[in-house]
């Protein structure tokens, strides 16, 4: 245990370093090429772009360090969307609806990620398929729930959420940094983290160990369903309504923030930070992309290129 | 017990369904249509169905609605059971373009017509598709983008490359804006025709483009999700051009935003220029492979004057 535990240090330190090198290397040559990358606004514009994404992965990282997965979550932002802005249609006042669209939002987020949890720990049904079952239904659920069309005609007070600004600092990027450290905290600094590495470690040896591996389960898909619910509730603001197709294929992009954050999919080790890192990179590279006005079938080549090497740098390291 | 309940139930469903059924005999020698919609839940679909009905009207023939509902399976049994019961054409917006192609082979073996509205069938023998003027809404829209920014300015587009009747829109309004040589596309980005990738790619051209007069989204929620970009970065100068004028975009034209204008798509007068070619199809008049339907565009004083909806 104590042996795993300083390995997964050491490799974890140089997965950051191989992620951090292309990270440099990327900013580098955007900067070159495009004179609106390296601004202040831009930065910003970056990082409000970047944080629907990065706060799911920050609880995909817990699920996927079970060595779980969950493919439901780009599903879930459409429910949850659709869902709290309906809330919002509701004719009270808005001192009320707007606190009320944010619990129920939430609560659906904490619901589904549980549910999932029981299904994988008491019905033992794979994560993979549990979850892929889970994305089928809310996605239709969505567009059952709204008949396919929008929920528009929003309070603009909403939008807010994702268009305020405090310190200068849009609010999406504030969250996204309080879910990291919280993330960060809980990962490293409580029991519940520990037991985390130690079920995707192993999950016999754990339960030996007389964790309650089951609960730990069930709590980091609550965990990633709250967290892709926040991000659902944003984006929904972000937009300023409740789109039944929003997040169309944001699993991958959030298992691919992971993945080149050097988190192993077969779980046990990895690094929350590392996590935030994938997903800058992986936001840096798009929005560069299209400031170079690079066409968007290449742009779809160059990001599985820059997944691939940046894994692949990662790999060579810990061996 | 649940046998003969389920039986009556039948019966009692059959039963309901033979007057439509018997009405044909009154008529003598009434030509019957079998459409098959995609879906019956949307106003566009309502709309072309209502097109349908009045010019069937005015020409006697009769009509049996039917809608795919998004489900390939249902769509091909509704075909079949047009072959059945021998209709004289049959009218279909495919729910797939590609799948729809066993059904109507179907048809073609029983030699019975068939017409596709709106949506193009890429198998079978289809005797016309009536469908919207695609390049003619691109041009729309150049057009118009062209006549706010008096001929001069860089313009971005909201695309989707993978749709075809998308690739049709650019294509007519690339070719439009050859004719103003002072308006430069300075951007072509992929916004997957939903509205949170648009917000996206739309905010990194405008952080890309500080001097971008226009937007050109090739439909609402492209349209409207610059829309959200340009209020974000507080860019009221930059115009944005929508397509198909859906309630929300029809919202935020009215409440003059930066979204000024939408192409508009007129789906009665597709319906009822479908039935136009089939009845030039039963008078023996040759009928064009491809029925292309004009569109507009529409700004706050049009729809000021004439609601859309």
């Amino acid at each position: 245990m104590v042996m795993s535990n300083s390995s997964r240090t050491l490799s974890s330190v140089l997965g950051k370093f191989g992620i951090g090198m292309t990270l440099l290397v990327e900013v580098i040559l955007f900067s070159q090429f495009s004179a609106y990358f390296f601004t202040a606004e831009n930065i910003l514009n970056v990082s409000l772009q970047l944080s629907i994404t990065a706060i799911i992965a920050a609880g995909m990282t817990f699920v996927i360090l079970t060595s779980g997965i969950d493919l439901s979550v780009g599903a879930l932002v459409a429910f949850t969307g659709v869902i709290a802005t309906s809330v919002l249609k509701l004719s009270i006042p808005l001192l009320i609806s707007f606190p009320l669209a944010i619990v129920v939002g939430l609560l659906i987020g904490v619901c589904s990620g549980a549910f999932a949890g029981v299904c994988v720990t008491r019905f033992s049904i794979t994560p993979f398929i549990a979850t892929l079952a889970l994305m089928t239904i809310f996605r239709g659920a969505a567009y059952m729930y709204t008949d396919g069309r929008p929920i528009w005609g929003l309070p603009p007070e909403f939008s807010l959420l994702a268009s305020g600004r405090l310190f200068g600092i849009p609010i999406p990027t504030l969250i996204t940094i309080c879910v990291y450290g919280a993330g960060y905290l809980v990962l490293h600094w409580t029991r519940f983290g520990r037991y985390v590495y130690a079920v995707g470690g192993n999950r016999e040896a754990a339960r030996l160990a007389g964790i309650n591996t089951n609960r730990v389960l069930v709590s980091v898909y609550a965990i990633c369903g709250v967290l892709t619910s926040l991000s659902g509730i944003l984006l929904a603001a972000r937009v300023n309504s409740g789109q039944p197709n929003a997040g169309l294929m944001y699993e991958l992009d959030v298992i691919a923030a992971v993945v080149v954050g050097g988190t192993s999919l077969s779980g046990g080790r990895g690094t929350i930070v590392g996590t935030l890192l994938g997903a800058v990179l992986i936001g840096v590279l798009r929005n560069g992309l299209n400031l170079l006005n690079v066409n968007s079938y290449v742009q779809q080549v160059v990001v599985g290129l820059v997944i691939l090497v940046t894994v692949m740098m990662d790999q060579s390291k810990k061996k | 017990m649940t046998r003969p309940l389920s039986l009556l139930l039948t019966l009692a469903i059959c039963s309901l369904l033979i007057p439509s059924c018997t009405k044909k005999e009154e008529g003598g020698h009434a030509k019957i249509i079998g459409v098959t919609l995609l879906t019956r839940g949307h106003v566009f679909y309502k709309d072309l169905e209502e097109g349908l009905r009045t010019e069937a009207v005015k020409n006697n023939y009769e009509l049996i609605v039917t809608a795919g509902e998004f489900d390939l399976g249902k769509q091909i049994a509704q075909i079949e059971d047009f072959v059945a019961r021998k209709v004289d054409a049959i009218i279909v917006c495919p729910v797939d373009s590609k799948g729809i192609g066993s059904g109507i082979r179907k048809a073609n073996q029983a030699k019975i017509p068939v017409f596709t509205a709106d949506i193009a069938a890429f198998e079978g023998d289809v005797v016309s598709h009536i469908a919207s003027d695609n390049e003619l809404g691109g041009k729309r829209a150049a057009e118009y983008l062209a006549k706010v920014l008096h001929g001069k300015g860089k313009i971005a587009i909201i695309n989707q490359p993978t749709v075809t009747s998308v690739l049709d829109r650019i294509a007519g309004f690339k070719k439009e804006l050859e004719k103003f040589p002072d308006i430069t596309v300075v951007a072509d980005v992929n916004g997957d025709g939903v509205r949170d990738r648009s917000l996206q790619v739309s905010s990194d051209i405008l952080q890309a483009h500080p001097d971008l007069d226009g937007i050109f989204g090739i439909n609402d929620d492209s349209a409207l999700g610059a829309l959200d970009a340009v209020q974000q970065f507080k860019r009221k100068n930059v115009v944005i051009i929508g397509y198909d004028a859906t309630p929300p975009a029809v919202a935020a034209i009215l409440r003059n935003t930066s979204l000024k204008a939408d192409v508009v798509q007129y789906p009665k007068k597709i319906g009822s220029s479908t039935i136009s070619a089939i009845k030039d199809y039963f008078a023996g008049y040759s009928v064009e492979k491809r029925y292309a339907v004009e569109v507009g565009i529409v700004d706050r004083e049009a729809l000021r004057k004439i609601p859309v909806q």
